[in-house]
């Protein structure tokens, strides 16, 4: 009887110890969509916060590969089962809205003052992820994109970076002269031929136009939109696209690039890393902003965001990561896992990285930047946006008639938000 | 200390009364278990789904508006994508109805013999039906690519340049080509399920035809086709599940486009539930698919197997 007396407690001793170590260290869940190679990167990145934070592991979860098209996905389900990450990634924008309608985001305008975010990152991300006056996330990548072209393709045929749209045209127009398609673009998804529509948009209703026509507070259906549309259609129609290019993948389209069929594809400053895993020729690859011939000169960008879930039950400790994830001195002793950093001050090696050091210098400096319409539209008008610009592409909307369309498309839109 | 006489008293004799199950209860509490699981993992997601699609509700807030029949109205009467992705999912279910049905039966015949290579072709026949469709489906996508896909290549390298086409580009070819795919896929399926139907039936029907001057299509028509008729219920009850079932495949070849023209039920259900956070209405889109489903194969089913 002794024995077991003595048996259960220590069994009692052993269970309470085990329960009191478990609960002295809490374990903050992070969710990204790194592939592995950047997994491979933020490992001592995380091994350094765990050791610098006893109290704390962070342990990252990562949907790699999936997008926006389902990574949003997993991250309702964790939670709608009650079991969401302590900080999750997320683009900047409306693929954050429903989230933050639904009540799932917490806002972090108190850690703002705590830690003083406003002044860490680029202020112009910042209000990019603002929301009804609200800051639900920090940004900590700002992604610029431009054109990217073949720098031989350019010399062979004595060309230059184009100062206007005609330039631009001009340009285009000599590739097709000599067989070689002006850009290549995988229209799957649709956000890709999206990025050519948003320039010509920026170009042909100009910089408060545009902005108005993607908060809705303007007409789709007015002559500069029917200008853009009819911009698309002219380059599908001149040949200075890759044709058959609707269901292309993104990725895939950069293949007529690679064999030189294609001078340019619109892309972000993340292709540097992609024509460096693709053993593409660095050198032979440089970007220009499209020129808009507005002012003021603006280009797409867009950030990248941290939040935390509502449900979180460490939320000051998530808080604190974030903080310690965003600060420079940190991201400056991992310069390969914050490449496109939105935190002032953290310079990318120009040797390294020479196209982005050159981005970094544009999205933390006070240059003009607006948002990729899949950004400022929720997924369901963004898919009718996209409908739209198919039918334009495959010639069976005219630029008229997709003006006409984008337009019922976006009063539907706002009457089943009154309904 | 006090003594205790054995035998003082006289022992009592308890009788245990043995309780028994009834014998017809006995396969009840075999099945328990997997009513229950099935209870459980299905029955009720079932019920709840139907549930939800009488709601308002994005799947995420903890509220929930009642809409009563709005969201099933809505898919017949107001929603143009709806109506047009249940048409695809007619044209694709009569497809697969008939041409993965008659190539499998014609493989089935082929290869229903003695033949040194026989087993070798069932297999080569049978193995896209065991790859993952999303894999089949990204694989064919690359076939398909216009500019540097097999199909167009192979196209301009026998002269047939004026052939190629933007296959999943193209509005009118988008649906036909992953239908192809679909074809590729699932012939296994029916030339598998036919191949054991012709092995169950016996040799001396067809002796009997012979010796009677059948030919071999009066032996196909008289002999073969009847023997079949239950592998036929199967065979084609699969067929109109699979062809309102589609998903995966209109998924990774088209993601619904170009524009929306490849939407299925089922890709419209998921970028609704999903993508759009319209979980009631997306259920509806369930329901809908399931009852049209039912509405087809029960009575199907019930009148192969009565005849």
């Amino acid at each position: 009887m002794r024995g077991l007396k003595i048996f259960a407690a220590t069994a009692l001793a052993g269970f309470v110890a085990f329960s009191g170590g478990a609960e002295a260290k809490d374990t903050l869940r992070l969710m990204t969509v790194f592939d592995a190679p950047t997994v491979k990167l933020w490992e001592p990145v995380l091994a350094a916060y765990n050791a610098a934070n006893p109290d704390v592991e962070v342990k990252m979860e990562t949907v790699a590969g999936s997008g926006a098209a389902v990574y949003p996905d997993v991250l309702r389900t964790s939670m709608a089962s009650g079991d969401p990450p302590d900080v999750f990634f997320m683009w900047g924008g409306e693929i954050a809205g429903p989230f933050i309608k639904a009540g799932q985001v917490e806002p972090l305008d108190a850690y703002y003052e705590k830690y003083g975010w406003d002044k860490v990152v680029a202020p112009w991300t910042i209000e990019r992820i603002t929301r009804d006056g609200h800051k639900y996330g920090v940004p900590f990548h700002a992604r610029g994109m431009g054109l990217w072209y073949r720098v031989d393709l350019f010399e062979k045929y004595g060309l230059s970076e184009p100062k206007t749209y005609d330039d631009l045209a001009n340009i285009c127009s000599t590739f097709k002269k000599d067989g070689i398609y002006c850009a290549s673009f995988g229209g799957k998804f649709g956000w890709q031929t999206m990025r050519l529509l948003d320039y010509f948009t920026e170009t042909t209703c100009g910089p408060e136009e545009h902005d108005k026509l993607n908060a809705l507070q303007s007409s789709w259906n007015q002559p500069c939109v029917v200008a853009a549309y009819d911009r698309l259609a002219q380059w599908v129609k001149d040949g200075w696209l890759v044709p058959d290019f609707l269901n292309v993948a993104p990725n895939d389209a950069r293949m007529p690039v690679y064999s030189g069929d294609a001078a340019m594809v619109f892309e972000g400053g993340w292709f540097e890393g992609v024509l460096k895993s693709d053993e593409q020729p660095l050198e032979n690859y440089k970007f220009f902003l499209p020129p808009t011939g507005q002012t003021p000169v603006r280009y797409s960008a867009f950030p990248e965001q941290w939040m935390i879930p509502t449900s979180s039950k460490h939320k000051d400790q998530a808080a604190a990561l974030i903080n310690w994830m965003t600060i420079a001195d940190t991201q400056k002793q991992y310069p390969e896992a914050f490449t496109a950093s939105a935190t002032i001050g953290v310079e990318s090696d120009c040797t390294v990285a020479p196209r982005d050091c050159e981005w970094k210098k544009l999205l933390t400096s006070d240059s003009a930047t607006y948002p990729p319409t899949d950004q400022a539209f929720t997924k369901e008008l963004i898919d009718g946006f996209f409908e739209v610009q198919d039918g334009v592409v495959a010639g069976k909307i005219t630029p008229a008639d997709a003006a006409a369309q984008m337009q019922a498309k976006a009063e539907a839109w706002k009457a089943k938000q009154k309904s | 200390m006090s003594e205790i006489t054995l035998g003082a008293r006289r022992p009592v004799i308890v009788r245990r009364r043995r309780w028994r199950i009834p014998v017809t209860a006995i396969p009840y509490l075999f099945l328990a278990p997997a009513t229950l699981w099935y209870a459980a993992f299905l029955v009720y997601p079932m019920l709840q789904s139907l549930y939800v699609s009488f709601f308002d509700w994005d799947g995420l807030s903890p509220t929930m508006t009642f809409v009563g029949l709005e969201n099933y109205i809505n898919i017949f009467a107001v929603d143009e994508v709806a109506r047009l992705a249940l048409w695809n999912n007619i044209l694709w279910t009569v497809g697969a109805l008939v041409l993965p049905t008659f190539f499998g039966l014609m493989l089935a015949l082929a290869l229903n013999r003695r033949a040194p290579a026989s087993t070798l072709f069932r297999t080569i026949f049978y193995s896209p039906a065991v790859l993952p469709l999303v894999a089949v489906g990204l694989i064919w996508a690359w076939m398909y690519n216009p500019h540097f896909g097999v199909v167009n290549v192979t196209l301009k390298a026998v002269g047939l340049r004026s052939w190629t086409n933007g296959w999943l580009s193209n509005y009118e070819m988008a649906l036909p080509a992953t239908f192809v795919t679909f074809i590729w896929s699932h012939v296994g399926f029916p030339m598998i399920f036919y191949l054991a139907g012709l092995q169950a039936i016996s040799k001396d029907y067809y002796e009997a035809a012979t010796i009677d001057g059948a030919n071999a299509f009066q032996r196909f028509r008289h002999v073969t086709m009847p023997g079949l008729a239950e592998t036929h219920v199967i065979v084609l009850s699969l067929a109109v599940i699979n062809g309102f079932k589609v998903f995966d495949l209109v998924y990774t070849m088209t993601y619904g486009g170009p524009g929306r023209s490849t939407q299925v039920l089922g890709t419209w259900m998921y970028f609704q539930t999903f993508q759009y956070y319209h979980a009631g209405y997306g259920s509806a889109l369930a329901w809908v698919i399931a009852a049209i489903v039912l509405v087809i194969a029960i009575p199907y089913i019930r009148r192969m197997s009565r005849g």
